[in-house]
């Protein structure tokens, strides 16, 4: 099997401080890969460098064999237009810890906005297509409402039927039940449940400890901007190697 | 007297949503029944401003100097009728041009390259900076330093004939304009969260698709409303351009005025059809806003239409439980 995401030796810093510090790992396709680690250990960060919403300083990120941003002739790199860095993102789907829904559309609107813009789909077979995948998440019957009719838990699970109207062949997950309250996680991890099952190649940064557990492929532990540890989500959280897993895990588990 | 009817109403209002009900349930405990508050401070204030209310309209309506039939007269007079529409045309025009240019000084404001960013907020400084009076004066003498308007072989002519009233009002109005409507479209445009530009970046979309699609829409919402009152501050600031003798509702009453030994009660036209002109548009303001403010609050606010109505059925319920 292919490698969906190749991190080489990413490195950002934002101003004068280091975020990442030399990121190496690789997410196969068809896998549900967890990032877990402290707030600012750069779990965020990396994410949004896979779909370029951040440029990396150092490094080599591949999505599907691809230069993520750049390209590549001979021994020189050239940056891509930004034209061509938004035909890289159609293929990679996002969903924000803040949900990022388009509060000036209904729910259906903002699901079938990204195909009829950028795709150029129809209105009607978009608003179809739509209106399935809302069905797929639980939300046929709020097809109509705007995102401030919705709570946390049903904007959230919009944001992934929109992610998932461009079709893509690898999904991001930025804490997505972070910004929820305790009784809307479970609905929201769910849907995520199933479009593991149905083989989508998820990379999810969480503290959703059993969802990675049960769900999860394999699992990194960042910290200070490195890979600490990675391995099996079983492995990783029951039987921790390293001395900081041992003592983030204790805390959160 | 408001203070009892809605009084009225509050009391009204639970005792018919009980009576749809199949009566109180047994067990709920009894609604209290307390003594208001007396508002005395409120029925002092109301006479006071009432009295002085009063000896304003008094005065006007005593004062035999004021020729009360030279207002009926002229207020649809032809010649004040067509200042009011030049008033009304300077307006649109100057604030056509505000618009247009302020979004290009915004975005030339907003964008990466320093050279363009520089010049926009330049010019914003000279037009802020400088009283729109004294802008006006420099476009209607523009003749005196340029006497001739030479673009090559574009277009050579008289700057005297070029400049005229007409023309020297709408650049002063309208590129005056232009730098405050570049400052409130650029609070908008920064005022719409990142984390859209985001969410549609991330889906695929282009700058230019996400600025149309996504952050301008919602732009609006924050640009809308000042817009509209830079609009209703246009139609007023409009009779400046007296002073390039563009023959506006201000100089056209004005005239009239001076030969008919009517001054103020041409000033009293002149108030009438500003008041008339800024109300409609007032109106047509509100109702922009509301368009706009879709999805920013679970519910729109009632169009006044509707606030009649819900009004209407509020009396009708009130009168019918009292019977």
């Amino acid at each position: 099997m292919t490698a969906m995401v190749k991190a080489e030796g990413v490195h950002k810093s934002f101003g004068g401080v280091q975020v990442l510090k030399g990121i190496d790992l690789e997410v196969k396709k068809g896998e549900v890969f967890c990032l877990i680690g402290p707030s600012g250990s750069g779990k965020s960060t990396f994410l949004r460098c896979i779909n370029h919403l951040e440029k990396i300083n150092a490094g080599r990120l591949y999505v599907d064999g691809e230069l993520v941003g750049y390209r590549q002739k001979g021994d020189k790199l050239y940056e891509l237009k930004d034209s061509e860095v938004a035909q890289q993102r159609r293929d990679i789907g996002m969903v924000f810890q803040r949900f990022n829904l388009f509060p000036h559309m209904t729910a259906v609107e903002n699901v079938m906005e990204a195909p009829v813009q950028v795709k150029g789909l129809n209105r009607s077979a978009a608003r179809q297509r739509a209106l399935e995948l809302l069905d797929r998440v639980g939300l046929g019957d709020k097809a109509g409402n705007y995102p401030s009719q919705l709570s946390g838990g049903q904007q959230q699970r919009v944001a992934i039927a929109r992610a998932l109207a461009m079709d893509p062949k690898l999904m991001l997950f930025d804490e997505p039940t972070s910004a929820l309250d305790p009784e809307l996680v479970g609905d929201v991890l769910d849907v995520m449940r199933d479009l593991a099952e149905s083989g989508m190649t998820m990379i999810v940064v969480t503290h959703e400890m059993g969802f990675a557990r049960e769900v999860g492929d394999s699992l990194v532990f960042m910290d200070g901007g490195v890979v600490v540890e990675s391995g099996h989500p079983r492995d990783v959280l029951t039987d921790p190697q390293h001395e900081r897993t041992k003592s983030f895990l204790s805390k959160v588990l | 007297m408001t203070d009892k009817l809605d009084k009225g109403t509050d009391d009204a209002r639970p005792a018919t949503v009980v009576s749809k009900d199949d009566g109180p349930a047994p067990g709920a405990p009894a609604a209290i029944k307390a003594i208001p508050v007396r508002h005395y401070g409120r029925w002092v204030s109301a006479v006071i401003v009432l009295a002085l209310v009063g000896l304003i309209v008094n005065a006007f309506a005593t004062a035999d100097k004021i020729q009360w039939q030279a207002v009926g007269d002229y207020v649809f007079d032809s010649t004040v009728l067509a200042g009011a529409g030049r008033t009304l045309l300077i307006s649109v025009l100057a604030m056509v041009m505000g618009v247009v240019l302020g979004v290009i000084l915004a975005v030339m404001r907003m964008s990466k390259n320093p050279v363009t960013s520089w010049v926009a907020w330049a010019y914003i400084w000279f037009f802020r900076g400088t009283p729109v009076y004294v802008q006006l004066l420099l476009w209607f003498n523009l003749a005196l330093i340029f006497p001739v308007l030479n673009l090559g072989p574009l277009y050579k002519d008289e700057m005297v004939d070029v400049m005229t009233p007409f023309m020297a009002a709408l650049l002063g109005l309208g590129l005056n304009e232009a730098a405050y409507m570049a400052e409130i479209c650029r609070a908008g445009l920064q005022s719409v969260d990142d984390g859209q530009t985001e969410a549609a970046h991330a889906l695929g979309m282009s700058h230019g698709k996400t600025l149309r699609r996504i952050v301008i829409p919602q732009a609006m919402r924050v640009i809308v409303p000042p817009t509209g009152n830079e609009f209703l501050n246009m139609l007023k600031t409009s009779s400046l351009v007296y002073a390039v003798t563009y023959n506006e509702l201000l100089r056209a009453t004005s005239t009239i005025g001076s030969t008919s030994y009517a001054v103020m009660e041409m000033l009293f036209v002149a108030c009438i059809w500003y008041l008339v002109i800024t109300s409609v548009f007032s109106v047509g303001q509100y109702y922009l806003e509301r368009r706009f403010a879709r999805g920013s609050s679970r519910n729109l606010p009632a169009t006044p239409w509707q606030k009649i109505k819900a009004n209407m059925t509020a009396f009708s319920r009130e009168r019918s439980s009292t019977v």
